[in-house]
């Protein structure tokens, strides 16, 4: 149907009066104006400057192709920060997720108590991790630690758990689990609550152990719930860094090794060295890889439904 | 879920066990705290303090100046959770209750960047704060935290239970949207406006990454800054570093406990990260 431009601009005008097209703009264009600047923006942003050599002073900036990325695959600092990560990622997780799994189960066991331990596990959750980290370092305090107290009543001797290359990492996970443990049973517990008791007891009525039970209906109806879990805790432990920077060697010379994860080296790089554009290139890693555990569990889900 | 006697009793033991081990160390920082330095350095350690002295949480909170680093953390955060609570509840109704183009890919765009941590694209952030000459301010330190994904989401699914035919008889009354917004929608968003906003709140006063490279004077550290490089410098004052966690963690206990139901539910209803 062909009419007047004007007075279609005119309709076309009336219904987004009618729409309540201001009031949108008005309430919503804000709210994105900052989404932009805040997130997109800088997202982009950060791949652009990977590509540069980038000085925040400086005035020239040249593109340097891909000679941050060249870099990152000779440099023994990020190796050993991408490895580091990766070991204790892969520990924290697994750790992690199987005591809270086992936890929450177990506490769906004994349902009128149960809400009071949930309570207590959720106590390092609300704890922020500095001074999560700082409790911690007390603890593993090589000569008057409680820890070092603990295992010396087994007659096995003090251990600088800070300070050996080899012990650090173990200490450091030991802080994300005690940490992060609460969180996963309340999300384990959501899930084992929607389980319907018929299917157990039905089970339990037909003889099945609970064993039998936990692995042919326990565990299958809660796996996408295992799968949120699993990418959820991935993604924070990848990115850890309070309780590197503060359970690790500083400039002022606390004794402690110096372990590197990649977010420290993002931190040394960008914001001890400027030199952002390396930096940029080793924060697209880290969203490379926040991006394939998405994709995965997209991936997964869309399988399954 | 298990009726099974062995299975109950594993229960108890294994729960009581894990209940111990989180709850020791922070019995240990809090008698830490309250202990004289001869008292703290012993071997083998003593538990309870023979005299309890408060001396270290006046070294921490007047000499190091942490009632300044609170008052510090305590702007940021109100500040965030003004934001929050403001830009949420606008997206969040504009979603719930109006069709307009786009809206689809607009929300799937906001959800899409909703599990990108900071750590990945601070850096521009940083230097759009440095270029403006904003370092070291609260506005800076807030800026980053001033839109929250996963708040737009909660509200939405919230504003969503509102009955239309309460905003349309409203309309036909004559009332404009701005007016729907605040006297109803906010007013009948009440709890889930006070468990967001204590969620951006602790969110907040937790970030530490982000003002430990905006924040170039110790007049501005917040808490969370103060604690950190204070531990690193003074690594031997293990009474002052326990007084300045415990002053850190407890604001967050004492909401935890009051708000106990309201946040377990949260994570319950919607997977709230932490």
């Amino acid at each position: 149907m062909l009419s007047h431009p004007a007075s279609r601009l005119a309709r076309l005008y009336s219904k987004f009066r009618q729409h309540n097209g201001f009031w949108i703009l008005v309430a919503l264009g804000p709210v994105y104006f900052l989404f932009a600047v805040i997130r997109i923006y800088p997202i982009l942003e950060t791949i652009r400057l990977s590509f540069f050599r980038y000085h925040i002073t400086k005035k020239k900036n040249p593109f340097i192709g891909l000679r941050n990325y060249e870099r990152l695959l000779s440099d023994d600092a990020f190796h050993a920060a991408l490895i580091n990560t990766i070991q204790f990622t892969i520990m924290a997780v697994l750790i992690t997720l199987f005591l809270a799994l086992l936890i929450a189960i177990l506490l769906r066991s004994i349902e009128p108590v149960s809400p009071i331990f949930e309570i207590i596990f959720y106590i390092p959750v609300v704890t922020p991790w500095v001074p999560a980290s700082v409790i911690w370092k007390w603890l593993y305090d090589p000569m008057y630690g409680l820890i070092n107290y603990a295992i010396s009543l087994f007659g096995i001797p003090k251990q600088g758990w800070l300070q050996e290359p080899n012990l650090i990492i173990y200490a450091i996970v030991v802080v994300a689990v005690w940490k992060m443990l609460g969180y996963y049973i309340i999300v384990f517990s959501v899930g084992l609550k929607n389980i319907p008791t018929t299917y157990l007891e039905a089970a339990e009525v037909d003889g099945a152990s609970p064993l039998e039970r936990l692995r042919y209906i326990i565990l299958p109806l809660l796996r996408p719930i295992i799968l949120f879990a699993v990418v959820m805790s991935t993604i924070q432990f990848f990115n850890v860094f309070a309780p590197v920077y503060v359970l690790t060697a500083s400039a002022q010379g606390a004794p402690a090794y110096d372990l590197k994860v990649v977010v420290t080296e993002i931190y040394r790089n960008g914001f001890q060295y400027y030199r952002m554009g390396y930096a940029g290139a080793q924060s697209v890693v880290l969203l490379v890889f926040v991006m394939m555990m998405i994709t995965l569990q997209f991936m997964v889900f869309r399988k399954e439904h | 879920m298990f009726r099974e006697r062995w299975v109950k009793i594993s229960a108890y033991v294994l729960a009581t066990v894990f209940a111990i081990i989180v709850i020791i160390p922070f019995l240990w920082v809090l008698t830490t705290a309250l202990k004289t330095p001869s008292e703290i350095s012993v071997w083998p350690p003593r538990f309870l303090p023979s005299r309890v002295t408060f001396e270290n949480f006046i070294q921490i909170l007047v000499r190091e100046n942490f009632v300044r680093y609170m008052l510090n953390s305590l702007i940021v955060s109100l500040g965030s959770m003004g934001f929050v609570l403001l830009t949420s509840s606008l997206a969040g109704f504009i979603f719930a209750k109006y069709k307009f183009p786009f809206k689809n890919l607009l929300f799937t765009l906001l959800l899409a960047t909703a599990i990108i941590p900071i750590q990945v694209y601070m850096i521009p952030i940083f230097i759009m704060v440095f270029k403006a000459n904003m370092m070291n301010t609260y506005l800076a330190m807030i800026f980053p935290m001033t839109i929250m994904t996963f708040g737009v989401f909660f509200l939405r699914q919230n504003i969503m239970a509102i009955p239309d035919s309460l905003l349309d008889a409203a309309r036909i009354d004559g009332a404009k949207e701005l007016w729907i917004y605040v006297r109803i929608v906010l007013s009948l968003s009440k709890s889930a406006l006070m468990a967001l906003g204590i969620f951006a709140f602790s969110e907040a006063w937790a970030n530490f990454i982000w003002p430990l490279v905006v924040v170039t004077t110790k007049n501005m550290y917040t808490t969370e800054l103060g604690l950190a490089v204070y531990q690193r410098q003074f690594y031997i004052e293990y009474g002052a570093i326990s007084a300045g966690a415990v002053i850190t963690i407890i604001p967050m206990i004492i909401v935890f406990f009051i708000l106990r139901k309201n946040i377990l539910q949260g994570v319950t209803t919607s997977g709230m990260k932490t």
